[in-house]
């Protein structure tokens, strides 16, 4: 290598950078709280919510009936309740009152009542009429039973609307059939809905917190040490912000192919989508998340507080994502508060890709905000570290040139001391 | 002499509390602004307009009529209209539409002339309740097709339009929905949401007030000033916070109930009690963490772990009977469970408080159990070590 090349500018801004990365790379392994916010909680969090959720629908609803009507027809319907996969029939209760008393003892969550009348409306074709009652606390038993009843209703009706309609349509079965085709989630499962929007998200708040918890680290040895950091490389704000970033970039390697290409395989989520596809979609997105966690940080005074502060977003970005309330139905405000986080982006076209098997060329809109966010990340971190976190650690090292002890003992009285 | 040592050790509580301005922001501002984040969010109550689209291979006088029927459901919205299926697909990886309509070629022709055309529709499940509403949408729909042409037919052999109407729906169903007729959405997420979130504040803020003690090595002092009495020390430290946090959860509440209208089908009182037990009983759990991991960052984890896991495992979006029963059980450990319980038999179903009663005192019970462990966190105290 050449003289000239080696004292010019940007190979010496390079070699900041390495050194950045390298520092940066020693504390994490050397900080256990750390390690656990990158690896363990990556490696442990995804599995527990899979596990929860893995059972992914509604069987065998616990459901009472009621029935005034004591007829073949009235039992045979009962009987076609029951041997839907949604609902059980745990008993008959002689009357409302009693059916009352077993779904306020949690014995049933609904109740299902046939009219006195119900067989010989039945018997001379005219319209006949049954009654659910559901809890509506979750909204998936209110789904199973409703399903149950329609399904049983339509099929014992379709039965005979064929026997008036048949004489004179002649033919048999319905006029226009109808199949429902499940694209994407074909389980029809809760879990691979919810947990395919979560998956990105872990990885989220895992490395924010995580970098939020060094920084905070590197603040607590700052007061400490009167206003320096001694395990801190000396480097201009761009190559801090870019070598913490590569760091994190390595580090996140494993991680993001263990959770989005092998949790999903090990619970049998959808997995339509290509792994190198997700892999080059998940590149702006950690890098998007390392330079938002550098933002955040600046927040953070001690290494704790990253719990307080970061922990409960995680349920605001939850809800931002989509997944439980759709984002079209979302107002303009709460709308573009998720156009500017991460995880909305990332976590919508992982679901296309892992659910409908797009392609990145297909969710290329998503992928394009990612890359504006890491713009406007950098951009947010440069202006942080250079004008907020720097200056302040000026004004701790000429405050502290004064009174040595000043910086502890401004930590001592926010404890309740003095 | 008690009451010096409690007043001294309140005097303490209340002097961490004012000095960072975090416990303010953590304990004030951000429950009540994240409280509404969540009711604003979903204010709409249910989800319509499901944006889908519809391939019509047929275009005929009836295959139009569907589409416009489809277009006048509340639950769905037909944005796009493809030209074939690989169109429909594609716009469905891109996000672009949730599901759509497929009405094959000669669907008149066959309908009419008795060869059963088959009418599908593709649901992406992989957004849960948009995908349940879409699927009513077109299911209603492929039914009112039938009926359309079968009500033709049978009124031409002159039967009355209540032969017709029993005919073709012969078993009509009703479905009461107990307590929210209207499948709120709102009401149905946020009344457990909301206070679970609640909880998880409850839970952070106490975890970290009790771990800065240890952190900054100032336990023995904070000991020192109730007269070496752990019960004192904590009473004082968590009182302040447990008021603080009472106002705030009740204010919260009078957003869900008065605000937004949630169904309030008990004496207020009722819910009022159970949301400050929920407190108190949150301020015990973050106790007995530490009793049991006596360790500002593992307790601190604990607490967090739990808080945010309790969404899932509490059973508001899948039902505990249909969970793996030892994490259905896991969901009893937690005292939100038990305000959910609560809120169900009350303010939603209104029934009588005798059947709440179990989980009041499970409340209560929280509350109590840090007492009989409290000698760990003391031992602990004495010897404060922090682990960076």
């Amino acid at each position: 290598m050449t003289e000239k090349v080696k004292h010019s500018k940007l190979f010496l801004w390079f070699v900041q950078v390495l050194r950045v990365c390298g520092r940066e790379l020693l504390l994490v392994f050397r900080d256990t709280g750390v390690v656990i916010f990158f690896l363990l909680l990556n490696a442990l969090y995804p599995v527990l919510y899979s596990i929860i959720y893995n059972p992914e629908v509604v069987r065998d609803e616990p459901i009472v009936a009621v029935d005034d009507n004591r007829t073949q027809e009235s039992r045979d319907f009962v009987r076609r309740i029951n041997a839907t996969q949604e609902v059980a029939v745990v008993g008959y209760a002689a009357n409302m009152q009693e059916a009352q008393e077993a779904m306020c003892n949690k014995s049933c969550y609904g109740i299902l009542h046939i009219p006195r009348d119900f067989g010989q409306n039945v018997g001379r074709e005219e319209q006949t009429h049954v009654s659910l009652y559901c809890d509506m606390s979750v909204m998936m038993r209110y789904k199973a039973f409703f399903t149950a009843l329609s399904n049983v209703t339509l099929a014992l009706g379709s039965e005979r609307m064929e026997a008036v309609v048949k004489p004179v349509l002649n033919m048999s079965g319905s006029i226009v059939e109808s199949r429902q085709v499940p694209v994407g989630n074909s389980a029809m499962g809760i879990g691979s809905a919810v947990l395919l929007f979560i998956l990105p998200l872990v990885l989220q708040q895992s490395m924010i917190l995580g970098i939020a918890m060094l920084h905070g680290g590197s603040i607590e040895r700052r007061r400490r040490n009167g206003g320096r950091d001694p395990m801190a490389v000396e480097a201009s704000p761009g190559a801090t912000i870019i070598g913490k970033m590569m760091c994190h970039q390595i580090i996140y390697v494993l991680p993001v192919i263990y959770v989005l290409h092998y949790v999903p395989l090990m619970f049998g989520f959808p997995q339509n989508g290509d792994i190198l596809h997700i892999i080059c979609l998940a590149v702006p997105f950690i890098i998007a998340v390392s330079l938002m966690g550098q933002t955040l940080s600046a927040f953070v005074n001690e290494r704790e507080s990253v719990f307080l502060l970061f922990v409960f977003s995680s349920v605001v970005f939850v809800f931002l994502t989509g997944v439980s309330w759709p984002r079209y139905l979302m107002s303009r405000l709460w709308w573009l508060v998720g156009d500017c986080v991460p995880s909305t982006w990332m976590s919508n076209a992982y679901v296309l890709m892992q659910s409908n098997g797009a392609s990145l060329y297909q969710v290329q809109h998503h992928y394009w905000m990612l890359w504006i966010q890491v713009f406007v990340m950098f951009v947010l971190a440069y202006l942080i570290e250079r004008f907020v976190n720097r200056r302040r650690y000026r004004s701790w090292i000429a405050a502290s040139e004064d009174k040595p002890r000043i910086l502890t003992r401004i930590d001592m009285a926010k404890n309740g001391v003095g | 002499m008690i009451l010096k040592y409690i007043g001294r050790s309140f005097k303490r509580g209340c002097v961490q509390l004012v000095r960072r301005p975090m416990y303010f922001l953590l304990m004030v501002i951000m429950p009540i602004l994240c409280s509404w984040f969540l009711l604003d969010l979903i204010k709409g109550g249910s989800v319509q307009l499901v944006p889908v689209g519809i391939v019509d291979l047929d275009n005929s006088d009836m295959s139009r009529r569907v589409s416009r029927n489809l277009n006048g459901f509340q639950q769905v919205n037909i944005c796009h209209r493809f030209n074939n299926f690989a169109e429909a697909r594609d716009a469905v990886q891109r996000g672009e539409v949730l599901g759509f309509f497929f009405i094959p070629d000669n669907l008149e022709e066959s309908a009419l002339g008795g060869r059963q055309p088959v009418v599908s529709f593709y649901v992406n499940y992989a957004y849960y309740a948009p995908g349940s509403m879409q699927y009513k949408g077109f299911k209603t729909v492929s039914m009112l097709v039938n009926g359309g042409i079968a009500q033709v037919a049978l009124r031409t052999v002159g039967l009355s339009n209540e032969k017709i109407a029993a005919s073709l729906v012969p078993y009509q169903s009703h479905v009461h929905m107990i307590g929210n007729p209207f499948i709120n959405y709102n009401y149905y997420l946020n009344s457990t949401f909301v206070p679970c979130f609640l909880s998880l504040f409850i839970l952070l803020v106490t975890a970290f007030s009790l771990g800065l003690e240890l952190k900054s090595g100032l336990s023995r002092q904070w000991l020192k000033t109730s007269g070496n009495s752990m019960f004192l020390a904590l009473v004082g430290k968590l009182v302040p916070q447990t008021v603080l946090f009472s106002a705030v959860c009740w204010f919260v509440q009078w957003m869900m109930f008065r605000c937004y209208e949630f169904p309030l089908n008990c004496n207020p009182w009722n819910m009022l009690i159970a949301m400050f037990l929920l407190v108190v009983a949150n301020q015990s759990f973050a106790v007995l963490m530490y009793c049991f991991v006596p360790n500002f960052r593992y307790g601190t984890m604990l607490c967090t772990l739990l808080g945010m896991v309790s969404f899932s495992f509490s059973g508001f979006s899948l039902p505990h009977e249909s969970m793996y029963s030892w994490v259905a059980a896991l969901g009893y450990v937690m005292p939100i469970k038990y305000y959910f319980l609560i809120m169900v038999d009350q303010a939603l179903n209104g029934i009588d408080l005798y059947y709440s009663r179990v989980y009041y005192a499970a409340l209560i019970g929280f509350t109590i159990l840090p007492m009989l462990l409290s000698w760990r966190l003391k031992k602990e105290c004495l010897n404060p070590v922090y682990v960076p």
